[in-house]
């Protein structure tokens, strides 16, 4: 009964005429930049979070946004898959492989409605996770003490380098970078400057936004010199726009089954939208691919990655919210976005910033009808804009990065500093450091090290309280399973691919 | 070998910022860690991963070659220089400057790039400026 009276007062933030525009104004952006090629919602997020900063909205009002852009990459990913067979980022690489043969088949209209509603059924059944789980983990994570938090950084750390990248040690060194970045500037607790080397505007650190412009702006319009996608046509829409009631029965109990699935992996940190719809999609596969149909264009195949991708974008929020510890490059960032705001993210923001909390989860409800409206019956405004020529794209995208970064102090060191992180970022890329580690690193920083400092302070120095208690002990055991576990399946199961080509080949 | 040039590289700078990071000292000590050790901590635990990295490299990269690599040193040009006039040309001229640079790599007209370049500099300038409140260098032009 709380949980619902506290989402009545969310929705009354969320349908504030303000905060519904922005909710509005963050799906079409949103949809477009996770359409266009190369573009995420990590990088939309990052474009956008400066000028929400910089436009002095509140802080629930940008937190909408932001979100609304996420979800609306969610969404727009599909339709370069299923148009283009380009994925519009990560996550919608799987529905490319049965939503372009759809396509070719002069289905593109039902590929595009059946995703879109898909995309909708995954983000609702994850919502009402969200609303129902969240509150629970909150009042359960107050009882974390310092230790308890410093292990679940760890893990949550831990996580991303057993699962994102192939080579687990890329991915330490990268959170490694970012947590040492974070270290520049006054230390909070005695004064001193670090790393600073006596430069004024390195006194409060490296600027959150110049890094996350610098990592996800700048870096990404080198790397899209290389992704030229010429030659690809996009396929005209044609026949019917809307999936018919058979359809949606087929892919029903699928699109469900993906949600739920969407949903807990997307919890999971370090897991996120692109692992949640290769599960599905190959579970997807191994359940219904009687006659071979995956692959060339099964309408199952499109429904349920789609699910999964928005249902775990949706539940990459509940370890921000409850616990402060995004699960997520994306919601990494996010939560870099409430810090700028002074506000600290973790279970006492349930109790002490309900307005933001709840304003936010009924603002996902409400964006995801908004998206649900536009990618439905206007879908056609935004394939249209898949042929905005990149010589107008990318100067546009480096310009309003730039005025986002000039914004936050004004100063020519911050646009400099944006620059050359950018070229550092695009380095660490080229040469697969994931980017999703070293944000998370960053932003974690801080809170790592005064959680730190903080646990062995009450200790005395005395080291054994970072495992005493059962709920840090069984982190860090489940840190160490993350890192040893993830890479001994993937040599097992390279040892039996090159078994079978051995065989094979006998 | 790019992961190992890397590590090389990255160990030198761990070296060095634990030669700095060493001097970092606080005149009281009412905590059991100070400010110095955490960052030390980290350096340590990002050495070891390059020299992990120096021992056991990942796959070779596929560095950007010829034209392109061209390409990609006349964008990283192009946004440093931008950066650096932004506040003393103005946003419009510095935006319409660096899309014809972009614009051309892009593979736009001349024409195209100029014309695109000043409407969107003055076009953004007015949007941002004027409209959103977000403060901009008029420069040159609009100053």
């Amino acid at each position: 009964m709380d949980t619902l009276g506290f989402l009545g007062q969310g929705f009354a933030v969320a349908m504030k005429p303000g905060n519904l525009l922005v909710a509005l104004i963050g799906s079409f952006i949103g949809t477009i930049v996770g359409m266009l090629p190369g573009l995420g919602p990590i990088n939309g997020v990052a474009i956008l979070l400066p000028l929400a900063f910089a436009l002095k909205l509140p802080p629930e009002t940008a937190l909408i946004l932001l979100a609304a852009v996420y979800m609306g990459c969610e969404y727009g990913g599909r339709i370069s898959s299923i148009l283009l067979n380009v994925p519009g980022d990560a996550g919608a690489i799987m529905t490319a492989m049965d939503g372009n043969p759809m396509a070719k088949q002069g289905k593109a209209g039902v590929a595009l409605s059946i995703s879109a509603w898909s995309s909708f059924v995954g983000s609702v059944v994850a919502i009402v996770g969200l609303v129902l789980f969240a509150p629970l983990l909150a009042g359960w994570s107050l009882a974390f003490g310092p230790a308890e938090y410093f292990a679940l950084m760890i893990f949550a750390i831990a996580c991303l380098g057993g699962m994102v990248g192939d080579k687990p040690v890329k991915t330490i060194l990268a959170a490694l970078i970012g947590l040492f970045m974070a270290t520049v500037g006054v230390d909070a607790n005695s004064g001193v400057y670090r790393f600073t080397f006596d430069d004024i505007h390195l006194a409060d650190g490296i600027q959150f936004i110049v890094v996350v412009i610098g990592f996800f702006s700048v870096s990404e319009i080198l790397l899209m010199l290389e992704q030229t996608h010429t030659g690809e046509t996009v396929i005209k829409q044609t026949g019917r726009m809307m999936f018919n009631l058979r359809e949606m029965v087929e892919t029903w109990w699928c699109t469900l089954y993906s949600s739920v699935i969407g949903f807990v992996i997307g919890v999971l940190p370090g897991a996120g939208a692109t692992i949640a719809s290769a599960v599905t999609y190959m579970t997807a596969k191994r359940l219904h691919d009687k006659e071979g149909t995956f692959g060339n264009g099964d309408i199952r195949g499109v429904a349920a990655p789609e699910a999964a991708n928005n249902a775990s974008a949706c539940g990459s929020f509940v370890p921000m919210l409850t616990l402060g510890v995004p699960g997520s490059g994306t919601t990494a960032v996010m939560m870099g976005a409430l810090t700028l705001y002074n506000i600290t993210p973790g279970p006492m923001l349930f109790t002490q910033q309900p307005d933001i909390v709840w304003g936010l989860i009924a603002s996902l409800f409400v964006g995801n009808i908004l998206l649900l409206i536009m990618n439905i019956p206007l879908v056609g405004v935004f394939t249209r804009m898949l042929s905005v020529p990149l010589f107008l794209l990318v100067p546009g995208i480096a310009a309003i990065s730039t005025v986002g970064v000039y914004a936050v102090h004004s100063t020519t060191f911050d646009l400099v500093m944006m620059a050359l992180l950018g070229v550092f970022g695009y380095l660490l890329r080229k040469m697969s450091f994931p980017m999703s580690a070293l944000i998370l690193g960053f932003v974690l920083g801080e809170m790592l090290e005064q959680n730190l400092r903080r646990a062995l302070s009450i200790s005395n120095g005395d080291l054994h309280i970072l495992w005493e208690s059962p709920i840090s002990l069984g982190l860090w055991l489940m840190a160490g399973a993350m890192l040893v576990v993830p890479p001994l399946l993937r040599l097992r199961r390279r040892r039996k691919s090159a078994q079978a080509i051995a065989v094979s080949t006998v | 070998m790019s992961d190992r040039i890397f590590a090389v590289l990255w160990l030198l700078l761990c070296a060095g910022m634990a030669a700095v990071g060493w001097g970092i000292s606080t005149e009281f000590a009412y905590e059991p860690v100070g400010p110095r050790a955490y960052p030390l901590l980290i350096l340590a635990l990002m050495a070891v991963c390059s020299a992990w990295l120096l021992f056991k490299p990942g796959e070779a990269v596929d560095w950007p070659r010829g034209a392109l690599l061209k390409k990609v040193a006349v964008m990283i040009v192009a946004v440093l220089l931008y950066a650096l006039i932004f506040e003393s040309a103005g946003f419009a001229v510095a935006t319409a400057l660096l899309t014809v640079a972009i614009g051309r790599l892009f593979d736009g007209k001349w024409l195209h790039c100029a014309v695109g370049g000043v409407v969107m500099g003055v076009a953004l300038f007015y949007f941002f400026d004027r409209l959103l409140d977000v403060p901009l260098p008029g420069g040159l032009l609009l100053g």
